[in-house]
């Protein structure tokens, strides 16, 4: 099956003005978004998402590469009709109300439906914004807008949803409805393509995850891939002589010492290794537990050693 | 259908654009205190000094129908420019874009709505004619409809040149390239006789001729006189003046092919 996205080889360099050099914005990022597929494209400010979400979205042009929205090249018509973008700052014009700018935006989908109207008034209660219907964009909050900017990529149907920092501005209660609509979206099989920095959020609802740093992709996996790649085995024992903590150490375990007891850190498969020995040593082991990486935690170890974890 | 949608909201977007709307009004405001002296001469207008005042009156009328046409040629040219620029400044057009909506399309629409505005602006014009000639107790000779179509050619055209500039370069070195274009034509127009035949002719190609396109040609104010101009000759100019247009319009729509349209 054709996948949705298509990354292949994207560089993309900006010309310093009035200088001869030039700065990779993204050096020869390649990675594919399958259909269905919920995926995180995550990155520290100025890794290079944004500039990835515009060539996406054909707004600017790689210096080398290829990529393709649904077999089609970024821009292309037929690609675009598909999708439902969501930029990071969502831009509007002022002095249009909510309805206007839907019905606007609605007429460039070119969706046709019996009852515009009432689908317009469906998306607005849906993204809370049915009593600020008649009320001019320039007054609404940050929010607000965002909000409205997700009222309108959902406009078009489309298949495939990208989304900007989608729950940038908005409060708690915003980002579950944010999520939530993204698991309602993703039950429908519809693809979503998301960067934030919310990744308590991203770790409930996404399905894959990209870390991009410094222009270039320095891991990916499905979520359970990326979670098991930092997963580390607990063991609480009574006592550690110092020449065994040395030579647990040796095995790449963190070990911290409380009152009555100490904690190892070691690689799942250097438990039963370790365990052996402090029982070997005369000691106990009082405990032996898994510890779940967060993808925080996943995600700040990739970004630390440039993908080489 | 794409088009129309983003020409009527450009179109709106002028309506309440408030640089157009201060502009607008300190327009209004010269053109009625420029009126005034009409008023004058009507009043001071005796047996003797008719011939007199109909000259004065008619210079006056002439004096401000220039200012009139000048100003709309700068305001087509700046609408299209800021209206692209505008865009590409707030961040409107990603959302825009991200439609199903051709380059070429998005170009189009913002063009029409720049001649929709044209179009408002040319029949205010035709108003403020009939308005002097009223006020000034004078008749003219002319055809409305070279008092519309004839401007809005000429409109059109330094509309697209406004768009193709855009593409290439921020709206305010268009309006400084629009303003020395149009020095260098006035100067071309008044001293091409005299000029080597090797630079008047690849000039006489490159420049946007608006004499060519004005309706001074055959409507001659200061005489309230019509020029007798064959239908041949409003096609040729006519078809000059939109062919003008369109070679730009097409150069703008293939340098925004290859643009980036995001702020960074």
């Amino acid at each position: 099956m054709t996948p949705v996205i298509e990354f292949s080889g994207i560089t993309k360099s900006y010309r310093r003005r009035f200088r001869r050099t030039e700065v990779d914005a993204l050096s020869s990022v390649s990675f594919e978004v399958k259909r269905g597929e919920v995926c995180a494209f995550l990155g520290p400010n100025g890794a290079g998402k944004t500039t990835s979400m515009n060539i996406l979205m054909g707004f600017i042009f790689p210096s080398s590469g290829t990529s393709r929205v649904f077999g089609f090249e970024p821009g292309d018509v037929r690609a675009k009709a598909q999708i439902g973008f969501l930029p990071e700052n969502f831009a509007f014009y002022r002095y249009l109300n909510a309805e206007r700018l839907l019905q606007f935006h609605l007429r460039l989908t070119g969706r046709a439906t019996a009852d515009p109207e009432g689908l317009i008034a469906a998306l607005l209660r849906q993204v809370k914004l049915d009593s600020y219907r008649g009320l001019k964009i320039g007054k609404f909050s940050r929010g607000m807008v965002q909000r409205l900017g997700l009222a309108q990529a959902l406009l078009g149907d489309p298949e495939l949803l990208v989304l900007d920092e989608p729950t940038s501005g908005l409060d708690p209660a915003g980002r579950k409805e944010v999520r939530d609509l993204i698991l309602e979206l993703k039950a429908q099989g519809k693809t979503v393509f998301l960067s934030s920095h919310l990744l308590s959020e991203v770790e409930q609802v996404c399905d894959r995850v990209i870390v991009i740093d410094h222009g270039r992709v320095v891991g990916t996996g499905t979520m359970q891939q990326m979670l098991e790649q930092n997963n580390r085995v607990e063991i609480i024992v009574d006592r550690l002589s110092p020449e065994l903590e040395h030579a647990i150490q040796e095995h790449g375990a963190s070990i911290s010492r409380e009152e009555n007891r100490v904690r190892i850190h070691v690689e799942p498969e250097h438990k039963r290794q370790v365990a052996e020995a402090v029982w070997a040593a005369g000691g106990d082991v009082i405990s032996l537990s898994p510890l779940r990486a967060s993808l925080e935690e996943v995600f700040l170890k990739l970004v630390d050693t440039g993908g080489a974890a | 259908m794409n088009i129309r949608t983003i020409a009527l909201a450009t179109l709106r977007g002028f309506l309440r654009n408030k640089v157009i709307l201060l502009f607008g009004s300190l327009f209004v405001c010269v053109v009625l205190l420029m009126m005034s002296p009409l008023i004058a001469y009507k009043a001071m207008t005796t047996a003797a000094n008719a011939e007199q005042m109909h000259g004065f009156v008619l210079n006056e009328i002439a004096g401000v129908m220039a200012l009139v046409s000048g100003f709309g040629s700068l305001l087509a040219a700046w609408a299209a420019a800021d209206s692209v620029a505008g865009e590409m400044r707030s961040g409107t057009i990603l959302a825009v874009m991200a439609r199903p909506l051709k380059r070429w399309e998005f170009l189009a629409g913002k063009f029409l709505g720049v001649l929709g505005l044209m179009a408002g602006y040319v029949l205010a014009m035709l108003g403020v004619t009939l308005l002097l000639a009223w006020l000034g107790g004078q008749s003219f000779q002319f055809s409305v409809w070279t008092l519309l179509v004839y401007p809005l050619t000429r409109y059109a055209l330094w509309a697209s040149i406004s768009l193709l500039l855009v593409t290439l370069v921020h709206p305010i070195v268009v309006m400084a390239g629009v303003l020395i274009l149009m020095s260098l034509i006035k100067v071309f127009e008044s001293s091409s006789s005299s000029m080597a035949a090797w630079i008047r002719l690849p000039v006489h190609y490159i420049l946007p001729l608006t004499n060519l396109i004005s309706e001074e040609r055959f409507t001659v104010i200061t005489k309230a006189a019509r020029h007798p101009f064959p239908w041949t000759g409003h096609v040729t100019a006519l078809v000059y003046g939109l062919n003008y247009a369109l070679v730009c319009f097409l150069l703008a729509t293939l340098i925004f092919r290859r643009r980036g349209l995001s702020r960074d």
